[in-house]
Parts: structure tokens; C-alpha cells; sequence
């Protein structure tokens, strides 16, 4: 059964303050060559473009929890069935009014029942158990959870050509949880939603970045430290996953997305020097991201946290956007010079703060940091309205549904 | 060469992350029959103090800050099994984990690294940690103060739960909370004895804790 808007009673359309009907439809509209209203697809696209749309776009990625927060779906089948996740991508945009869709996951087994050997519940929500003899706990407001001890990391020192993967099968998306790339449909999804809503809207696809993959090699910590121990092997480790994770983006770009996010949530003052990241991330970040733009698609990328001090490698790296660019205390970016440095180089994607201000703002601090920042952003052109990091898996619905009337009101 | 100056060497092997270096020094500085606890305070955590200060001021990253507790641990090998019945006092204890539901525990880490760094001894109970598990860890280890930490915003919620169950358990021991979307707000409605914004704060919160436990 398809997942309906139905399913959620009326989104709320609150009003803030002394707003009213006619300030929401008074843009100043830039028309299409056809004279009509740009679409939210080339709305994204033309600040994407770095060019000044009808108004600033609004386009946030959402944590999983989230997702599941506000759809009425089992958590197993959100994260295992590629249908329902596309469903639930569908229906979260409609009930935001986002300009475009970030599909975060990709590569979904359509045949991924069978792998389930046993289903119960507990306390903290659903038990998977798996063929491969994992178990996982799905909760209703975060990832899953990958029960029992991690297998143990290679050694910088024991890893071999052979050891390292020949094919992408498989995304880190969180510390010891995998999401395995079924090779006969690594699209499947993305196909989906491109043919459902790809006209009307812009729909990101997402890609991993080497280092992070270097990074669930070898564990967090050890990874880092190899940075210093070994930084020819550590660069022969990211060139390997940079010639997948290319391949894999390349690929990625034929099923018609019109930008690809690369997420790299370890490469911020957080975890390594400007320096580290001029010799270990910007050279094989680039790289993707040069081949992306060969295929005519925006890329974008996302670093948390403190990225302040390397915007300017950020941008020289070929990419056509940033985004995130938490502002302080999660972060240390301010809007207004994040856009002074991009400079018309690229586009920025963010930054509202998803927990201080989105989760545990009230409706005014975000009407108000929303405010600022549009007015930045649309002042320089080349802007897309987004929360910094994901949206919270706890912040409420009509939180997230001020940006849209913010972006209606001040775009 | 003078004791001092072999302090030095040891201290700097270890800003530099020189582990085998380290071990080695170590051991030689046994031989010479220095007392275990005055290769610590005069060599291990004076280096690991400069690293503290320098990961506070974005001099060096975590990279850096890994290979020098590295050092530190090669060093403490050695001298630990010979510290037992010495008499040498740590600065205190403290008891850390990564709150229930939530398994990242780099941010943990760090600050377990920089308070040995500093002196003090950490019992590391890992990830997914219940109130109970904190209970039964402050029963056993009798800890000078408590870390919790968590990565997610819906798992930092869980702990106010933590604190409240070892508030009502008799635990009058400082509580304090960490990290990425923690903030001192939300510390003081839970009822945390406080926050830092990264590793070298938070030693210098537990130490300021501690200090004013001595006082009362």
C-alpha cells in the first residue's frame, strides 16, 4: 500500500506573526523563456548555477529517525525495501514543500526478505535477525542498531591490494553499520523517484567519501593515526576507494539526478589539520567531483562541524557547492563569510542549525535565523536554504514547515 | 646524561608520538631505578600537558593527539605493574561511557586520552550504557566523577534519565555531559554539574569539580 499525505491528517500551514496570504505569493518571479514560473527543479538548478532564482530555494536532508518520526511505516521496511523508502522521500516532500529530494540511500534489495531469518520485538523496537548472522534493532527514531561486537579492523600495517574491496558493495553510513549495495539494482531507487517526481523537482543522489571509507577500514582511531604512521599507504588505501567510489558516481549520474552530495562528515577541524586536508581529502574529493561535473551534474560537499579555517580548499576542490557549514557552538561557520569566500565559485547549501535552533528553538529563533540567512543568501545569489547537518530525528513537523514559509515570505 | 634531561626526552617522545621511543626511554629510566610515579609526573604528563594545550588552541588534530597517547600508553605498560602498591596517588578517577542506544564513542575517547594525559585514572565502560550499567561501575570503581556522553540528539535525552536514576541511587558524585549537540542549556536542565565543548575543557572541568569537592 502506498504511503499517502492522507496518512498524516493537514499539514499545518501556521502563520508566523502579521504574515498573510499576499506577502506568501508576492515574489518578484523570475519566468521561464516559456513565460511561466520557474519550477522547484530549475529553481534549485539555477542556484545551483550560481544564478538568482524566483526566490531562494529550500531543499534540507533529513536523518533517518526523522523519516521515521513522521511516517507511518515500520522501520524494517523503511530501511530495507527501496519502494518504501522512495515512497516516504516522495510524501516527506510533499508535506515540506522542499524544492528537491536528497535520496540518501541507494541500492536496495528487492529480494531483501529472504535475507531475514527471524523478526521479534523488544523494548527498543524491532529484532532482525540475518542470514549472515548480524542482528539489528530498528528503533522508530534513529538508524538501526547492529547488535553485539564489531568485527575487528585491519592494521594499517596487514592490509594488502587484496584485501581492499574490488567493487562498491556496500555505504558506512554510521560507526559499525553497513548498507549493502545490492549490485543488481544500485539504482533502483533513484530510478524511482527520477521518473516519479525528477521533472518537477531536484533529486540528489549521495555518495561516500574515501576517506570515510578509509576510516570503517581501518576504525576511527587507528585511520587517524595512520594519517601520521603511514601517509603513502593511507594515500594508496583513498586513491583505491576514490576509483570506486568515481566509478559508482559516474554511474550514478546516467540515471538523470541533477546533483550528487558527497558526504564527508570526518574531514572538519574536528578530526584533521587544514594540511591533512589538503593531502588527504581535498586531491581525491576533487577527483569525484571533477568527474561528476564531466557529466553535467552539480556535486556538492558536506563536511560537519568546524570547516571555517578550509572553505576556501572546499571550494577550489572542483566541486560546484558546499553545504552544512554548521554555524557555532556545532560549528564554526558563519553564513556571510562562507559566501564571501565561495565568491560566486560555487553555491552554498545550509546552515541553519538543526539542534539548537530547529529541535530546540521556538517558532521565532527560526523564523529569525532562517530570515538572516536568506537575506545573505539571496543578496549573493548561487543559495539553497537548508538545515546545516540533517534535520533531527525529534524536531516537530511544523518546525521544519516555518523554513517553507520563511523561503515564501523573504525568498 | 642528567635525569632531568632524560624527563625532557620522555616528554618530548611523547608530544612527538613516538611510542617506541617512548617505551624505550621508559625502561631506561626504570633501570635507573627512578621511582615509576616520578617518571609519570615528571615526564609522561608534562609532555601530554603540551599536547592538551596545543589540541585547546588548534595547533595540533586529533591525528596527533591519537599517536601521542599512543606514546603515553607504551609508556604506562611498563610502569603500571610496577605502580601497584607504590603509593603513587592518580589526581583522581573518573568513570566514562557513551549513553544507552548510542554507539559513537570517538568523542569519548579523546576525553578518556586527555585525562590520562592529565593524571587521572579512566574506567571506560564503552557504548550503549544503561543507568545501571553507570550504577553498578560507580559501586565498583567508586569514581571522583562521572562522563556521560552521547552523539545524537535523541539519545542525549537518555541522560537525564542516567543522572535521576544515580541521583535517586545515592550517587552524589559529579555528573557532568558531553558531546556535539550538548550544550550548557541543556546540561543545567538535566541536572549535569556541567559540560565542555571538547576534551581539553573537559579536563579542566573535572578538575575544577574535584577541586571544589576537596573544599566542601
Amino acid at each position: 500500500m502506498p504511503l499517502q499525505i492522507q496518512d498524516f491528517g493537514s499539514v499545518c500551514c501556521k502563520r508566523y506573526g502579521m504574515l498573510v496570504q499576499s506577502e506568501l505569493t508576492n515574489n518578484k518571479s523570475q519566468m521561464t523563456n516559456e513565460g511561466r514560473p520557474l519550477n522547484s527543479k530549475e529553481r534549485v538548478k539555477a542556484a545551483m548555477d550560481i544564478r538568482t532564482p524566483d526566490r531562494v530555494p529550500l531543499m534540507c536532508q533529513m536523518s533517518i529517525g526523522h523519516m521515521l518520526q513522521q511516517l507511518p511505516v515500520s522501520p524494517v521496511e523503511f530501511w530495507f525495501d527501496g519502494d518504501t523508502f522512495a515512497e516516504g522521500l516522495l510524501l516527506l516532500r510533499e508535506i515540506y514543500g522542499f524544492d528537491g529530494i536528497l535520496i540518501s540511500l541507494h541500492g536496495h534489495d528487492p529480494n531483501w526478505r529472504n535475507q531475514i531469518v527471524e523478526r521479534s520485538n523488544s523494548e527498543d523496537g524491532e529484532v532482525v535477525r540475518l542470514k549472515d548472522g548480524a542482528t539489528m534493532i530498528f528503533g522508530n527514531d534513529d538508524l538501526p542498531q547492529v547488535v553485539g561486537q564489531e568485527a575487528p579492523k585491519l592494521r594499517l600495517t596487514e592490509i594488502n591490494s587484496e584485501d581492499l574491496p574490488t567493487s562498491l558493495d556496500y555505504i558506512p553510513v554510521s560507526q559499525g553499520l553497513h548498507f549493502r549495495i545490492d549490485p543488481r539494482n544500485k539504482f533502483g531507487v533513484i530510478n524511482t523517484i527520477v521518473q516519479k517526481a525528477g521533472k518537477e523537482f531536484s533529486i540528489h543522489g549521495e555518495i561516500t567519501s574515501p576517506f570515510d571509507y578509509f576510516l570503517d577500514l581501518l576504525g576511527h582511531q587507528d585511520g587517524l593515526m595512520a594519517l601520521i604512521d603511514d601517509p603513502e599507504k593511507s594515500k594508496e588505501i583513498l586513491e583505491h576507494f576514490t576509483r570506486l567510489i568515481e566509478k559508482l558516481a559516474v554511474e550514478m549520474c546516467d540515471t538523470g539526478i541533477d546533483a550528487i552530495k558527497v558526504s564527508s562528515p570526518f574531514a572538519g577541524a574536528g578530526f584533521i589539520s587544514p594540511d591533512f586536508y589538503e593531502e588527504f581529502i581535498a586531491p581525491f574529493e576533487g577527483r569525484i567531483s571533477q568527474s561528476i561535473r564531466k557529466k553535467n551534474v552539480h556535486v556538492y560537499l558536506h563536511t560537519c562541524g568546524a570547516v571555517g579555517d578550509r572553505l576556501e580548499m572546499m571550494f577550489a576542490s572542483g566541486a560546484s557547492g558546499i553545504e552544512c557549514l554548521d554555524p557555532p557552538p556545532l560549528g564554526n561557520v558563519e553564513l556571510d563569510h562562507a559566501m564571501q569566500v565561495a565568491s560566486r565559485k560555487g553555491f552554498v547549501k545550509g546552515n541553519v542549525d538543526s539542534v539548537n535552533t530547529l529541535l530546540l528553538g521556538t517558532d521565532g529563533d527560526i523564523m529569525s535565523d532562517a530570515k538572516s540567512r536568506i537575506e545573505i543568501g539571496k543578496k549573493a545569489g548561487g543559495f539553497i536554504l537548508s538545515t546545516a547537518c540533517s534535520i533531527a530525528p525529534r524536531v516537530k513537523r511544523e518546525k521544519v514547515l516555518l523554513l517553507k514559509e520563511a523561503v515564501e515570505r523573504w525568498g | 646524561m642528567g635525569i632531568d634531561k632524560e624527563f625532557v626526552m620522555l616528554a618530548d617522545a611523547v608530544i612527538a608520538g613516538k611510542h617506541i621511543e617512548a617505551g624505550d626511554l621508559t625502561s631506561k629510566l626504570i633501570d635507573e631505578s627512578v621511582p615509576p610515579g616520578e617518571i609519570l609526573e615528571n615526564g609522561l604528563l608534562p609532555g601530554m600537558d603540551v599536547v592538551g594545550k596545543r589540541f585547546r588552541d588548534n595547533q595540533i588534530f586529533l591525528p596527533q593527539v591519537l599517536i601521542s597517547a599512543r606514546a603515553m600508553k607504551a609508556s604506562m605498560k611498563i610502569l603500571e605493574p610496577l605502580m601497584v602498591g607504590s603509593g603513587h596517588k592518580m589526581k583522581g578517577t573518573a568513570l566514562l561511557g557513551t549513553v544507552k542506544g548510542d554507539v559513537h564513542d570517538i568523542g569519548k575517547n579523546i576525553v578518556s586520552i586527555m585525562l590520562q594525559g592529565n593524571g587521572y585514572t579512566v574506567i571506560d565502560l564503552g557504548t550503549d550504557c544503561t543507568a545501571e550499567k553507570f550504577l553498578s561501575g560507580a559501586g565498583q570503581h567508586h569514581p571522583d566523577v562521572i562522563g556521560l556522553s552521547a552523539l545524537l540528539t535523541t539519545t542525549m535525552v537518555y541522560m537525564k534519565t542516567i543522572i535521576d536514576f544515580l541521583r535517586s541511587q545515592q550517587v552524589s558524585i559529579p555528573i557532568i555531559v558531553g558531546g556535539a549537540p550538548v550544550n550548557q542549556k541543556f546540561a543545567d536542565e538535566i541536572g549535569a554539574n556541567g559540560t565542555a565543548r571538547n576534551a581539553a575543557e573537559a579536563v579542566e572541568l573535572i578538575t575544577k569539580l574535584m577541586s571544589e569537592r576537596k573544599e566542601n
